[in-house]
């Protein structure tokens, strides 16, 4: 099934903005464009054609993710006192860990989850912003479908968070051993909260604007 | 929704009535409606995207998922996850132990993103689904019934069980080695909240919720 075909306008193809309308991103309610800035009458959300300043709040999420990301990168995250001796590792070498141990499989999963995530994120988003404003107007499925799947795996990068969570109430034995954050947690932290806002503040159809 | 024709053709800037209409959200292009049944979805033709994919009963099933959730949430949460035993000494905690531990360290920041995502955004969001759908159910339209639903989207991507459960599955991966794992009832109803959230999403129909609101009698 596909949906039924419109009148299009000189061979380009008609979108909202173009006929006078404002969809709604909350409800996906379309309204006229005299509603611009004002509450969507269905949910009360302010309706815009497009985002207001959406690219400079894109760009300055994804600064903010990438001068985050090296702290979170370099500074320990996860600290595992074993009887009495403290050793502190960083991301990297807690993949390099499950790697030695040989569970290949796992250290893929966190080397994508805590790395290659956050760095696809970041480059991605950057090179979709230079695409609206530098108007490069070809592979405009790829870059949505890229755009997607980088609002997708978001909020897969917190996995490592999380482990670190749950190892701290669990590997607690006193003298024995202890398992901690360190202070790489909290900027890796703010490196997904940062990108995720990236793609949040991000409108997508600033993409397809001619 | 009644298709209908709408554009003079040759006409600059054509009006439109905007309740005829679908717009792509991705890529801003104009459809006219079509009907769709249960288990089909139609796709925008300029790029993609899937503008309506409605679901089979979905007030129901989104009402039965969420009170599900709501029953499994306290259990999944504040009950043992599973217990670690080395040389006879035990290690046990719950998901909400997880949070407070990064709080009573000082991480704070990491503590509050913590627990905003496994615990306080899964449990909002499983109640406004619930009584969103279980207004529409009894048909009673609350006017804050649009706030809730605007929360519940917007709510979507900040809870993370899933993710949690995956770092579960890690931590598993790390420790079976060194100790010896029980894993405890705050472990199975984990899974089954993480279950049943994830379905109470994928049942919604965000279409027919917000048609169902905006007809409402007032």
């Amino acid at each position: 099934m596909s949906p039924g075909e419109l009148p299009q306008q000189n061979d380009q193809p008609l979108t909202a903005r173009k006929a006078g309308l404002i969809l709604c991103l909350d409800c996906h309610k379309v309204l006229p464009k005299e509603m611009e800035g004002e509450h969507c009458p269905r949910c009360g959300a302010r309706v815009y054609s497009r985002v207001p300043n959406s690219i400079v709040k894109t760009w300055a999420w994804v600064i903010t993710a990438a001068i985050l990301f090296i702290p979170a990168n370099l500074l320990p995250i996860m600290q595992v006192d074993y009887l009495g001796r403290i050793e502190q590792s960083t991301i990297m070498d807690g993949i390099i860990y499950f790697f030695q141990e040989g569970s290949y499989g796992i250290g893929i999963v966190i080397l994508t989850a805590s790395v290659l995530v956050p760095c696809f994120k970041i480059i991605g988003i950057v090179l979709i912003l230079l695409s609206v404003q530098l108007h490069w107007k070809s592979w405009l499925r790829h870059k949505t479908a890229m755009f997607h799947f980088i609002e997708f795996i978001g909020r897969w990068s917190m996995l490592d968070i999380f482990v670190i969570a749950l190892l701290q109430v669990l590997v607690h034995f006193g003298n024995l051993s202890n398992i901690t954050a360190a202070r790489g947690a909290t900027y890796f932290t703010g490196v997904v909260i940062a990108t995720m806002f990236a793609a949040i503040t991000f409108d997508v159809r600033l993409l397809w604007d001619d | 929704m009644t298709p209908s024709s709408t554009t003079e053709p040759g006409a600059s800037t054509p009006s439109i009535d905007p309740d005829s209409v679908w717009v792509c959200p991705v890529c801003d292009l104009i459809h006219e409606p079509v009907h769709v049944e249960p288990g089909y979805g139609v796709v925008c033709r300029r790029c993609g995207h899937t503008l309506y994919a409605p679901k089979k009963d979905s007030i129901e099933r989104t009402m039965a998922y969420a009170l599900t959730g709501l029953l499994l949430f306290i259990p999944a949460n504040f009950l043992p996850v599973m217990t670690l035993n080395i040389l006879g000494i035990e290690g046990t905690g719950s998901i909400y132990d997880s949070v407070t531990a990064f709080w009573d360290q000082g991480y704070y920041f990491v503590a509050i993103i913590v627990g905003l995502t496994s615990l306080v955004f899964p449990f909002i969001k499983l109640s406004l689904l619930f009584i969103i759908s279980f207004c529409l159910f009894i048909r009673r339209y609350p006017s804050d019934l649009p706030a809730f639903m605007r929360l519940c989207h917007h709510l979507d991507e900040w809870a993370m069980l899933e993710v949690y459960m995956l770092g579960i599955l890690v931590a598993i991966i790390k420790l079976h080695h060194m100790a010896h794992i029980h894993y405890d009832i705050g472990f199975m109803c984990f899974i089954a909240l993480m279950v049943v959230t994830l379905s109470s999403s994928v049942a919604l129909d965000e279409h027919l919720f917000w048609e169902r609101i905006e007809k409402r009698p007032r």
